[in-house]
Parts: C-alpha cells; structure tokens; sequence
C-alpha cells in the first residue's frame, strides 16, 4: 500500500470589484428592447415590472426559475403536493388561478407535462400580515410513464375578480429547477462489482 | 492545502478452471427503481485481440432477478453461472481470458481482463485447428497444381495456330 500526495495551489485570491457591477436601470415604457449583453429581445411590462422573453407564442418572464431550496425524491405512483403560499392585502377576489406545472426546464423555456389548474377565492385582508395568510395546494399523482428529467416545478397565479393578471403575462409566476428526483420504471444500477467467482 | 490519498489493490486473483467446470460469479450492486423489475445478468469469458474484446459466447450464462421498486439506493447482489464447453464442442480453447459481469437493458457492466485461465482442452485439438486454418491455402496450392498445366496446354496450342 503506497500513500500519495496531492497538493493543490490555489494561486491568489482577489476582491471582487465594485465597479464591475452596475446596477441595471429599468425602462419606464411598455415594450421590446434589446439585452445589450446578449442580444436577446425582451419585453418590459411596467405594470407587472417584469420582463419577458416569446416563446411558442406565450411570453415567459425572465428569470422565474430559482434553485430549489430541497429536492423530492419520487416513483411511479408517488403522491407530490406543491404547496403556494403568500401575504396577501386587498379587496376580496373571487375565482383567481393557480396553474400548477411539473416538466422539464431548458434553453427554449419550460416543457409541461404535468398541468393542474386550481381555482380559489381570497377574501378581503384591510391590514398587512405578518406571515402568509393565503395557501393554496394541489397533488399530483406521478404516472408509471414519468421522465426522469421531469424534475422542475413552477406555478403562476392568475385571473379572478378582480384580476390578479392575464394567464399569458403573469404578475405571479415563480418556480425550482432540479426540484425532483424522479426514480423511474428502468433500474438505475451503481456500485457493480464482481465479488467474486469459483468453481462449484 | 494538502489531500492524502491511497491507494489500494481493488483487482480479483486470476484462477484456473478446467474444461467442462461451472463457474459461479457473485455480483453486488445498489440501485433505484420505480416499479418492481425483473433483470437479466449475464457473465462469461471474453479473449482480447487486435480488433478489441469478444465474448465467448457459447460459454455465457445467465440469471433472472427481481428487484423490488425502491426509491433510495438499495443493496442487491445475485451470482450468475457459466460452463466451460470444451473447444471441441464449438466451446472455450486453453488459454487466459477476462471476465464481464453485465445487465441487460442497462449500463451496468463490470469485467476484468485476464483473471479465467483454461486448460484440459485436448492437445491435439490445437493441431486439427492449425490444420484447418491452412485448409484454404492448401485448396489454393491444390487448384494452382491442377490449373498450371492446363495453361501450359493451352498456350501450346495457340502457338501452333499461329505456325
């Protein structure tokens, strides 16, 4: 048995510069600019002060999607509840949306396939909250044909009286990247290894 | 920052069979799987040469197994045997070969090179197949003997043509 030495240099360490990031200004009118960055055209929205990217006809807010904060592992036949709560002041609604999507999350925007659409009311709130006051849920029940990849989740609210938004460019949309970890209907084998073989 | 690391001998010892032995492989692994499965494994004897690995196939066995759903990984391990046929019986000739462990419909697959030595294969077997790996060559030498003279003819009788 030999012992080895791995030494690692991880050469100079330096201070990120302040000047280097500069704070983004937004635009004050509705409608399409360009990412001086990237290039990509952007819709702006002041109403909702979001922007949004088109795709499939449907524009996407930019960056909706966050890490998720844990992940769940799930089979077939699994049961996910994704619960949506928030704070909520303001004259009672009736009949607002929560659509709620498990898929798949990439460069051409967000695959759905799994779509569940809640409706529910929210009754009238005079003084802010100090912890959410409005929770919503819906479950899913994973199907024998579930993708491995279908590992993000996202919702948006939406619709009512009064509106909460249009269902094409939410105010409310917000999801997690790598949130599942689907354990699907092929064997995922690791750690394979000959113990041993003889002669009987 | 300094990270010591060692090292250690993870290989399995070469081992000599005979002709017509069974060999049992023990496998072990962990795995996740949604619905209750059944697996094939297989495992045999594969020889190297300039072209790559190739299994002896007539020599390959295998085992059914079922794994039962488990969405975290869970211990599974099974033993799978394989005969020795005899070279004479289209089966394995003497000589050093590896072993591969695999699953099918999956990419689990384990081998070793070098670790199956076979012998008791009769000796002259070796020289039958010497024999025959020749046999076309002779055929050629043969056909050439035959042929040669019938040209010779034939020239023969061009040039009395031409007189």
């Amino acid at each position: 048995m030999k012992s080895k030495t791995l030494a690692l240099d991880l050469g100079e360490f330096v201070v990120l510069q302040e000047e280097t990031i500069r704070p983004m200004q937004e635009p004050l009118v509705a409608g399409w600019y360009v990412d001086p960055g990237t290039g990509q055209k952007i819709y702006y929205d002041p109403t909702t002060r979001n922007f949004y990217t088109m795709a499939g006809g449907v524009y996407i807010p930019l960056g909706y999607m966050n890490p998720a904060p844990k992940q769940v592992t799930l089979a077939p036949g699994d049961n996910l509840r994704i619960t949506v709560s928030f704070k909520y002041t303001g004259p009672a609604i009736t009949g607002a949306c929560i659509r709620y999507c498990v898929g798949v999350y990439g460069t051409f925007g967000f695959t759905e396939q799994m779509v569940a659409i809640e409706s529910f009311n929210i009754p009238q709130v005079v003084s802010p909250p100090s912890s959410p006051n409005v929770t919503n849920y819906h479950t899913f029940v994973i199907p024998t044909n579930v993708g491995t990849d279908w590992d993000d989740i996202y919702v948006k609210m939406y619709g009512g009286t009064p509106s909460l938004g249009s269902e094409s460019i939410p105010s409310y949309i917000f999801g997690y990247e790598n949130a599942l970890v689907i354990v699907g209907t092929q064997p995922n084998i690791t750690q394979f290894t000959i113990t041993d073989f003889a002669k009987v | 920052m300094v990270l010591d690391i060692v090292l250690t001998p993870m290989a399995l010892e070469a081992k000599t069979f005979n002709i017509g032995d069974k060999v049992r492989v023990t496998v072990s692994f962990k795995y996740v799987v949604g619905v209750n499965t059944a697996i094939k494994l297989f495992a045999g004897p594969y020889y190297t040469n300039i072209f790559g690995k190739h299994m002896v196939d007539s020599c390959v066995g295998q085992t059914d197994m079922s794994l039962a759903a488990a969405s975290s990984p869970t211990s599974g391990g099974t033993t799978i045997d394989f005969i020795l046929v005899p070279k004479a019986n289209g089966g394995i000739d003497n000589g050093t070969y590896g072993l591969r462990v695999w699953i099918e419909g999956t990419n689990a697959l384990v081998e070793q090179d070098a670790i199956i030595i076979v012998s008791g294969n009769p000796s002259g077997s070796g020289l039958t197949d010497m024999f025959s790996a020749m046999m076309p060559m002779l055929m050629m030498v043969m056909m050439l003997g035959m042929v040669a003279p019938m040209m010779q003819g034939m020239g023969s009788e061009e040039t009395e043509e031409t007189e």
